[in-house]
């Protein structure tokens, strides 16, 4: 069987492939067509010499989603309301998150004023109609919909998650006057409290919608008259797929679809190794990114805020989580008032790094690994680009170093040390600041810049063990091909533990059960059930796992003891004596895929180098450099060491032993 | 000196701290002026209180407000009075100077035998007894022991130990004690956690080069900070505004001056001009108008430290409104500070055109608060909500509809349906208002209307902001804002009625509208660009009585075009009307 993955990135399309029978795995890298992104895929495909008629699977991810969001290109969209919130998206929470910035800007609704219309209906909290819904108000307003030449139409009334009958009324309504319309009911994204958070995912849902909808349908179009007979998949924020069907009504699904791969290829890699929980981080050309894993699970996030928080539009779908900062390969070191900082701003890849010879003049990360001797001038991209070591030196003497008085070599090492400090916040953030130990967890490196930094990283947070997987920097394509159809409901529904109707959130569970089932395309689909639970009075939750079983038995005593253990593990407090509530009922769905297996280690010979690198304060150590694909499985290093592959190199440092795995991923134990 | 990189690690660290402290503070809280205002903060502070840092947004008037607590505290106790896992209480106004649901909440850091710092919380619980339900006691409460239980500097844990008699007091003598012994717990835990963050900070690097590289900080800060007030020109800066009274005095405004001094990199900000303490609770012992407006104006975006505030210079006389002497009412005690950051910005106005927008509604929220006691449960609830106001016109463009104020960052409204679930109320409208914005070159922001329905008979507080007198004004040419109220109609009347009423009766039934004042306009209407003003009639914004009116604006209604010769000429009687 043939599996592939498309990962569209905004400079590069990336495809990895893996041929069962053959046991191959075939990579390529695009530039990415802006203009027409489905033939940037097909030639990719042709490129990397593979047949499409041979591939059983194609999974893809793409930008689409979150640059027609970001780039403000969707479809002209209308809003319907409920009497009385027409300025709700405007009105947002009020907040101001920039707190002294008296030039803040807030978030931007996607509809203008003129485009909000209200509809006189009303629900109260319990779903209990207060003002029925009037089919003919909706006809007109469909007339003066289509009137008015909109492409896009979302709905989004009071209380729709506890009642959906009143969206649902109008969307048939909608789509039976509007067939050429692209119509969004928010009950069919989400059924959580929180009106404008709703609001705000329903509208970017419609908004995007018949641009990612049509996207899609031309994908699966041209692949099809391409040859392409097998299954097409497209990658998710929560780190599943779905059909392409399925994208085509939920297409804010796909808003993180890129980043998310390679922490579903972070989950399985370090499972398949014994490494449960582990820690992804991901360091390309402009930012490093770290998320977590806990018992193969990738952590997730209930919502986030597209373009930041201060003015972002959020977007309220459970998206894996990540944390971001501005340090990447291309990040420029500058100087403060005399404070040495790296990032945020990056020199990209035009003009790039000084070393790159393009034009660069601020020294960025990678001109440091350069000056370090930690990148090889003449093995870059495997020798495809020669870098300009001598200029990474006089731009790091010039900027920094003189300045600060200090040698070159000692600014260089700063530059990559602050950055290492940095990311290691990010790390942070994501482990200790959830109340996890870091030592308990594998990091697992990838991105081209990954390899380079993570040893040191994993030090600074006494993470042992560091695990450099296969391909590291087309790490998010190799993860999609990994990943299984997930699909994820939520309902709010508020109720006491101690006094709640068991059967009702039975019955809630089988509704919602019954939905997700309709998504999935395989029958081997294991659902996963979860209560939003907190003490009351406390408006923030956590989701408690529960079993079929504790539902059925109302079993009250062991739900809540297990959420007293949670905030215990999380917070390091509880109220095992107060009431406990439900506010959200939480299901994830997921469906098994065929996985493809990996190449073997070890398959070509190139005699071992010896280079000067400057690893720790003093001079320069002489360090075994090697080429990846001749290392064999079961070999040992013991640092210092480099080893270099396209794209990509591992930094050991001195005493750290690194062991070639039998499927040829790098373990790297860090000494005590 | 310390090499730039554990500089640079440390400079990281200490924000990241007090960030996780309000993260989990917020996550854990039981009620909704923690977990939705964020009416809290979260800081490290050294052995003398000095600020080692706090968390990012949440309410802006708590910026670097613990250290006077330490400096009291350290002076009762001596640097080696304290013990490892003591946990302090305390919310009294002779040093803490805020309304008492203030609750302080601290914990001394020892490393090496010595004492290093504290780490802080300051949150807002939702009742301390006597008056204090809710937002707090209102400013007609006429002295602290009425408003609420007062708490000094008490050790409710002695090394680790709870002191129980103290707890049973405290617990026994306030409403709703399972929210607010909850936020308790939360509040001990951030402090447990900063204090143990920081250890590891100093255990790594040691105590030398922490307390170097803290050092260094703060002299950064503090350069960083000179070098904006010296694009300033030096000069004297002066700007007057007023608040209508103090709730219990009628026609006896609170006069606002400020005086702001730049000398090279050095401000003064004398508020020696504004008014004496008064009968009514709007006194306080507060530095924030000035802190407020110096990091507005400074450094904006970076975390705060001592050196934050090293070259401003605040003077406020003993006695003064904002320096009030104990036993003073300080129920209200925030509510003139938004008013007090607008006339320090107006001053400067001149001096710094280009970073100074009009007047804000300058209101601690359009606030929300019902109570009563919900049939369905039995139990007692309390209805809240925070609304957004408008902001001024700003040089580069129109200010921002429906914001909270300069003094609240990131504090959030609640949502409807949350609201509903909680409570018996329908929201039937949160809309903008038009017109509402002050005209402008650039307009300023909008006000909004939030109407609510109780379902169930209960008492509103309904206290009318006091911004009659001396509305939000406009900059330049710009015209005025306002128009914040409070409106109600009773079951069965015939229509609503604006009230100013403290905890008001209502039957079921009833509705209320809390309307929020909007922002004054910057430049003049009449040079605003005519096609913005076709665009906020189209979206309803302005109407067309109020383009012609206020911007002297005429649109074609049919065309939905500006109908250009009209406009030229209705604007040139009213330059010419302007000038005669």
């Amino acid at each position: 069987m043939l599996f592939v993955a498309v990962d569209i990135g905004g400079t590069f399309t990336d495809l990895v492939a893996f041929d069962d029978a053959a046991g191959q795995l075939y990579h390529a890298k695009r530039l990415t067509t802006p203009d027409n992104l489905v033939d940037g895929i097909l030639d990719c495909i042709d490129y990397s010499g593979l047949r499409l008629a041979d591939a059983t699977q194609l999974i893809h991810g793409s930008t689409v989603a979150i640059n027609t969001l970001i780039e403000r290109k969707g479809a002209r969209t209308a809003l319907l309301v409920t009497k009385g919130t027409r300025d709700v998206y405007a009105i947002g929470r009020g907040n101001r998150p920039d707190a002294y910035n008296l030039f803040f800007a807030r978030p931007k609704p996607l509809t203008p004023r003129a485009s909000i219309f209200e509809v006189d209906e009303r629900m109260l909290a319990g779903g209990v109609v207060r003002k029925p819904l009037d089919k003919a108000e909706i006809e007109g307003l469909a007339e003066i919909i289509s009137g008015q030449g909109y492409d896009a139409v979302a709905v989004c009334f009071l209380h729709s998650y506890a009642n959906v009958s009143h969206e649902e009324q109008a969307g048939e309504a909608l789509r039976r006057a509007l067939p050429d319309v692209y119509v969004s009911l928010s009950h069919e994204i989400m059924r959580e409290y929180r009106e404008y958070e709703r609001i705000s995912t329903t509208a970017v849902n419609a908004y995007i919608g018949p641009k990612v909808s049509g996207y899609v349908g031309a994908l699966e179009g041209s692949l099809r008259k391409h040859g392409f007979a097998g299954e097409l998949s497209i990658m998710q924020s929560n780190g599943g797929v779905m059909s392409p069907q399925v994208a085509a009504r939920r297409p804010v699904m796909m808003m993180e679809s890129g980043p998310v791969g390679g922490i579903i290829a972070c989950a399985e890699i370090a499972a398949a190794l014994g490494y449960p929980n582990s820690i992804s981080f991901d360091m390309g050309g402009t930012t490093a990114k770290a998320s977590l894993v806990r018992d193969r699970m990738p952590a997730m996030a209930e919502g986030y805020y597209v373009g930041g928080y201060e003015s972002g539009d959020p977007v309220m779908i459970p998206v894996v989580d990540i944390v971001e900062v501005g340090a990447g390969g291309g990040s420029i070191a500058w100087l403060d008032d005399g404070a040495l900082k790296v990032g945020p701003r990056s020199a990209g890849s035009a003009p790039g790094p000084i070393c790159y010879g393009l034009g660069g003049e601020d020294p960025t990360i990678t001109d440091a690994n350069v000056v370090l001797g930690r990148l090889d001038p003449e093995g870059f991209l495997g020798g495809d680009m020669r870098l300009d070591r001598a200029g990474a030196l006089a731009g790091i003497e010039s900027r920094i170093a003189k300045p600060l008085g200090m040698d070159a070599q000692a600014a260089a090492r700063a530059i990559v040390d602050i950055a290492i400090a940095k990311m290691s916040l990010a790390v942070r953030q994501v482990s200790v600041e959830k109340g996890y130990d870091p030592r308990d967890f594998a990091l697992v490196a990838s991105g081209g810049a990954g390899p380079l930094h993570a040893v040191a990283i994993a030090r600074d947070l006494r993470i042992p063990t560091v695990v450099i997987p296969w391909f590291p920097s087309h790490f998010s394509a190799l993860g999609m091909l990994l990943a299984d159809e997930r699909h994820d409901a939520v309902r709010t529904f508020p109720a006491r533990i101690d006094t709640a109707d068991f059967k009702e959130i039975a019955a809630v569970i089988a509704e919602l059960e019954a939905g997700l089932r309709g998504m999935a395309r395989q029958s081997e689909t294991h659902v996963e059930y979860f209560l939003d639970l907190r003490y009351v009075g406390q408006e923030f939750n956590l989701s408690v796992p529960v079993t079929p079983a504790q539902i059925a038995n109302a079993d009250r005593a062991s739900i809540r003891s297990a959420f007293d253990a949670l905030h215990q593990a999380r917070y390091e407090h509880n109220a095992d004596d107060e009431p406990v509530e439900m506010i959200n009922v939480r299901l994830v769905a997921r469906a098994p895929r065929p996985k493809p297996g990996m190449p073997t280690p070890g398959s070509e010979s190139t005699p071992p180098r010896l280079a000067l690198v400057s690893m720790a304060s003093g001079p320069a150590v002489e360090c075994v450099v090697r080429d990846r694909a001749s290392l064999r499985a079961g070999e040992v290093l013991m640092g210092p060491a480099l080893i270099q592959e396209y794209g990509s190199t591992t930094v050991i440092f001195p005493a750290d032993r690194c062991e070639v795995a039998p499927t040829g991923e790098l373990i790297i134990t860090l000494a005590q | 000196m310390i090499d730039p990189v554990t500089l640079e690690v440390i400079r990281n660290t200490l924000p990241a701290i007090a960030n996780e402290m309000a993260a989990d503070l917020q996550r854990t809280s039981y009620n909704m002026m923690i977990y939705e205002v964020c009416d809290f903060c979260t800081a490290l502070t050294d052995e003398k209180g000095r600020l080692i840092s706090q968390n990012v947004g949440g309410v802006s008037h708590f910026v670097a407000d613990l250290g006077v607590i330490i400096e009291d505290v350290v002076a009762r106790e001596g640097l080696d009075g304290f013990a490892p896992e003591d946990v302090f209480i305390t919310n009294h106004q002779r040093v803490a100077g805020q309304h008492l649901n203030n609750i302080v909440i601290y914990m001394p850091m020892i490393h090496g035998g010595k004492l290093r710092g504290f780490a802080m919380t300051r949150a807002h619980w939702i009742d301390v007894g006597g008056s204090s339900t809710g937002l707090g006691a209102s400013p007609m409460v006429s002295d602290p022991w009425f408003e609420g239980l007062q708490l000094d500097q008490l050790r409710i844990y002695e090394a680790g130990k709870l002191n129980k008699t103290l707890y049973a007091v405290i617990r026994d003598n306030i409403r709703y004690p399972e929210s607010s012994m909850g936020d308790l717990r939360a509040q001990i835990a951030a402090c447990r956690l900063g204090v143990r963050r920081l250890e590891e900070v100093y255990e790594r690097y040691s105590a030398d080069v922490v307390e170097a590289s803290i050092a260094t900080i703060y002299r950064e800060s503090e350069r960083r900070c000179r070098k904006v007030v010296e694009s300033i020109p030096d000069g004297v800066y002066e700007a007057e505004s007023w608040y209508d009274d103090d709730s219990v005095t009628p026609n006896d405004p609170i006069r606002i001056h400020a005086k702001v001094t730049i000398s090279g990199g050095d401000m003064t900000i004398d508020l020696s001009g504004c008014a004496s303490q008064r009968r009514g609770g709007i006194n306080s012992r507060t530095l924030a108008a000035s802190r407020v407006a110096y990091k507005a104006l400074t450094e904006p975006s970076a975390p705060v430290n001592e050196g934050s505030f090293a070259a401003l210079q605040t003077i406020i006389p003993e006695g003064n409104v904002m320096m009030a002497h104990y036993p003073a009412p300080m129920g209200g005690w925030s509510l003139i500070v938004p008013t007090v950051v607008d006339t320090i910005f107006k001053a400067l106005a001149g001096a710094a055109p280009d970073r100074i927008p009009a007047a804000h509604h300058g209101l601690l929220g359009g606030s929300i608060v019902f109570i009563g006691r919900d049939p369905r449960t039995g139990g007692n609830f309390v209805l809240q909500s925070l609304e957004g106001g408008g902001w001024g016109g700003r040089p580069i463009g129109d200010g921002e509809s429906a914001s909270v104020s300069v003094c609240q960052g990131n504090v959030k409204n609640s949502p409807i349906e949350s609201m509903e679930i909680k409570t018996p109320v329908v929201i039937e409208e949160r809309s903008l208002r038009p017109d509402s914005g002050g005209p402008g070159q650039f307009r300023g922001g909008l006000g909004i209307d939030v109407r609510v329905r109780n379902l169930v008979e209960g008492k509103w507080n309904m206290s009318r902001p006091r911004r009659r007198l001396c509305p939000p004004w406009g900059l330049r040419g710009g015209g005025q804002g306002g128009g914040a109220e409070y409106f109600l109609k009773l079951a069965n009347a015939d229509g609503f009625e604006s009230v100013d009423q403290v905890m008001r009766p209502v039957p079921a039934d009833s509705q209320v509208i809390i309307r929020t004042g909007s922002g004054g306009g910057w430049g003049d209407p009449l040079e605003r660009d005519p096609a913005l003003v076709l665009a906020d009639v189209e979206a309803g914004l302005v109407s067309l009585d109020g383009a012609l009116r206020d911007y002297g604006v005429v649109i074609d209604l049919a065309g939905q075009c500006v109908n250009t010769d009209a406009t030229q000429n209705v604007r040139a009687e009213k330059r010419a009307q302007a000038a005669g």
